[in-house]
């Protein structure tokens, strides 16, 4: 069995890029850029359609299916830019909603190689995206897209037992294995075992029972919580008996995955289980001030341990770092920088946000979880 | 004009008149949305149009009357690319909505000054130390003497002549300004520091330069004259309505002037006071406002720099009520007559002091 990542561009993607790096490096180039910007281009490009762009893969909703009361699949077709995915991996679908820019991960549940691809959004108390993903978005309208990302992956050989493991709308990476394994034609066995509430809440039951008719090699289970009771990994080990033999890939909720991941180690279970997680934005129990915390310096790879109820800007200089900075008080935004992971508190206004990627002000944020920083 | 008086307001005034500008301010900023892009994008939409029209026109355009509504749309262009658009984006009025183009650390802009420059030496320097003296260098930019407080050289008696070279070449005035020359000549600054600053600035002004007076000419071919002459005209235009904007946002009568060790332990509050006192503002309409980048609105915008400057309207009768409830002087009034302040202002300050007789 090899990782080896395969090349997934395809001929027509690569011949796009060929064109269109040169282009934008020398829209980016300064001089260039004096004359005109890149954003001009962009938004000119844009008026002329709303698919075309140089920089951002586009996608147009063709297709939208209503799978259970609150899981809709986003059927896409991507503008040239998109360079293809394999299946099990993610797109960050990017949104401006009252204003402001948002992305959130979705897995792809469509077929690598297929010319649409499909999101399902399962509609999140009180999401932010998955809301608006499901009310406001409509056939015919343009999403922005990232190339696909992600190492939930299926090998390029593949083992000769695998399971396809699922709970609720972790349904969605799985489903585009298995859509691979049948377009590869896998001749191995093959089990996917899905778990969900009850036979409303099942996500893509129509496509399952049809790909179940037509491919041999596949077992399909579903179990359903409400009328089964509830799903454990015994209950696992009742309905796959031969695990032990399976190389497994397993998607679902985050304490339903610990669960699996820690019978998987408890009986040293040979092949290996690779896992995806799905929360999007990991909500953080926020400490009290004054909790230590660890802040990461992505780019610069510096780390430092704070204590205390200063800014980050004072501890980072502290711990003997120096970004750069200008008034110290939340006027001049020299020390905006990115933070990609943790919670942090405005001194100012005292709103604690987890945002991912968000633009924070470190003279005036204070760390209230382990932080990440893009500098 | 000289050093502003304490307070006439007890601490506890002051901690109260920091409270109410806070909530002035956060009625604005926590329902920031859509209408807010909305407005800066209509802005940029407007201001892409202004130029290509104006370059057309002074491209393809035949006779005088073409030229001169070129001219106009140009340097309407480049006015709204430095006030209401590039001023304003970088500032960070509107880093909350995400868009990468509207990043205020990566925007640049159509002026001879370099972007990250400008965020050092206008969101640093002048919004953080506004009036005062020698820590403020927008105070006269180190050019012009408007204070009994700055100390009379017999260059001053050319003053009224460097407000005019000022005003007609104002973007380079704005450009070179983060050289600090005046530290640099006094040894305060590191010959590698000064030189990297210089090199800066003179490589956005050969962009600039490179745009409007040599590729745009040389694409008019025959017609290059008629562009060379139309896009010095449009920057000229340009400099000398930012010029006047500028000076009356901080220059006019009343406004106060500040020595550093009397804002040592400012509160916000005293910044507030600081800012208020600070500023001058203009009367006029929404097309005014938009001219001006809403500087025109100087009081509220250094209150609340990164507000987006198209609500300053909407707090601006707020914070004048609080003024009028705590005594406090709110600066405004007609173009006309704040720049006939700041005129007469430049002229007061050209003569040297009278000698006080004992």
């Amino acid at each position: 069995m090899s990782n080896a990542p395969i090349p997934v561009a395809t001929a027509s993607a690569r011949w796009v890029q060929s064109i269109n790096a040169p282009v934008i490096a020398a829209l980016k180039h300064p001089w260039v850029e004096s004359i005109v910007r890149l954003s001009a281009v962009e938004d000119a490009l844009g008026a002329l359609h709303p698919l075309l762009s140089l920089t951002q893969v586009r996608a147009r909703v063709v297709k939208v299916i209503d799978e259970t009361a609150s899981a809709k699949t986003l059927v896409l077709q991507p503008n040239a830019l998109w360079e293809g995915a394999r299946s099990g991996q993610f797109v960050r679908v990017s949104v401006e909603i009252n204003g402001r820019m948002v992305d959130r991960a979705y897995s792809l549940c469509s077929r690598p190689g297929a010319r649409r691809l499909a999101i399902t959004v399962k509609r999140q108390e009180g999401g932010l995206v998955s809301n608006y993903l499901h009310d406001a978005v409509k056939v015919g309208d343009v999403l922005t897209i990232s190339q696909a990302h992600g190492d939930f992956v299926l090998p390029a050989e593949l083992p000769a037992k695998m399971l396809l493991l699922s709970a609720g709308s972790g349904i969605t990476p799985v489903m585009a294995m298995l859509r691979d394994l049948q377009a590869r034609n896998y001749q191995g066995d093959v089990v996917f075992l899905h778990v969900c509430r009850t036979p409303e809440d099942l996500i893509f039951s129509g496509p399952l029972q049809a790909i179940a008719a037509e491919y041999a090699e596949l077992g399909l289970m579903v179990h359903f919580d409400e009328s089964e009771g509830r799903f454990t990994p015994h209950t696992l080990a009742l309905a796959v008996p031969d695990l032990a033999e399976r190389s497994t890939w397993m998607c679902g909720p985050a304490g339903w995955m610990d669960a699996m991941h820690a019978y998987w180690q408890d009986e040293a279970l040979a092949p290996p289980l690779f896992s995806e997680r799905f929360a999007g934005a990991p909500l953080l129990p926020t400490t009290a001030p004054g909790t230590p915390v660890d802040v990461a310096f992505a780019a610069s790879g510096a780390t430092f341990t704070t204590q205390g109820t200063e800014p980050l800007l004072v501890q980072a200089e502290r711990a003997g770092l120096s970004p750069k900075h200008g008034c110290r008080i939340g006027i001049c935004r020299s020390c905006q920088c990115v933070k990609t992971h943790g919670t942090v508190e405005n001194l100012q206004t005292g709103e604690v946000s987890s945002e991912p990627n968000e633009l924070i002000r470190l003279c005036i944020s204070m760390a209230r979880t382990d932080v990440t920083l893009d500098l | 004009m000289s050093f502003a008086k304490p307070t006439h307001l007890s601490r506890e005034q002051v901690a109260e008149f920091e409270r109410e500008v806070n909530a002035i301010r956060d009625s604005v900023m926590n329902n920031l949305g859509q209408s807010d892009v909305d407005h800066i994008r209509n802005m940029i939409r407007i201001c892409r149009a202004s130029e290509i029209g104006g370059r057309a026109l002074l491209h393809f355009g035949v006779g005088p009357l073409s030229w001169v509504a070129g001219v106009m749309a140009l340097a309407n262009a480049k006015i709204m690319d430095n006030m209401e658009i590039g001023h304003n984006v970088m500032h960070g009025q509107y880093d909350w909505t995400g868009d990468p183009s509207l990043n205020s650390q990566t925007f640049e802009w159509d002026i001879a000054c370099d972007g990250e420059q400008w965020r050092h030496s206008h969101n640093v320097m002048h919004h953080t130390y506004t009036n005062i003296l020698g820590k403020d260098r927008d105070l006269g930019y180190s050019l012009l003497r408007l204070t009994d407080e700055q100390r009379w050289k017999p260059r001053h008696w050319f003053q009224p002549l460097a407000n005019l070279l000022l005003a007609m070449g104002f973007q380079y005035g704005v450009g070179s300004h983060d050289l600090e020359v005046g530290r640099y000549t006094h040894g305060a600054m590191s010959k590698e520091e000064f030189k990297g600053r210089l090199n800066r600035f003179l490589t956005k002004v050969g962009k600039v330069w490179f745009k409007d007076y040599l590729l745009f000419p040389a694409l008019a071919l025959w017609s290059a004259p008629r562009v060379l002459a139309g896009n010095f005209c449009a920057n000229l235009i340009r400099n000398l309505w930012t010029y006047v904007i500028i000076f009356c946002g901080h220059f006019t009568e009343g406004v106060a002037i500040y020595r550093p060790e009397d804002t040592l332990n400012e509160t916000r509050g005293d910044w507030y006071l600081r800012q208020l006192s600070g500023s001058s503002n203009l009367t006029g309409g929404r097309l005014f406002h938009i001219m001006s980048g809403h500087l025109s609105h100087q009081i509220e915008h250094h209150l609340f720099p990164d507000m987006p400057a198209h609500r300053y309207t909407e707090v601006a009768p707020k914070i004048q009520a609080l003024c009028a409830k705590y005594g406090l002087f709110y600066n405004t009034g007609s173009l006309f007559k704040q720049y006939l302040t700041v005129m007469k202002r430049i002229l007061t300050y050209t003569l040297p002091p009278k000698k006080v007789t004992a």
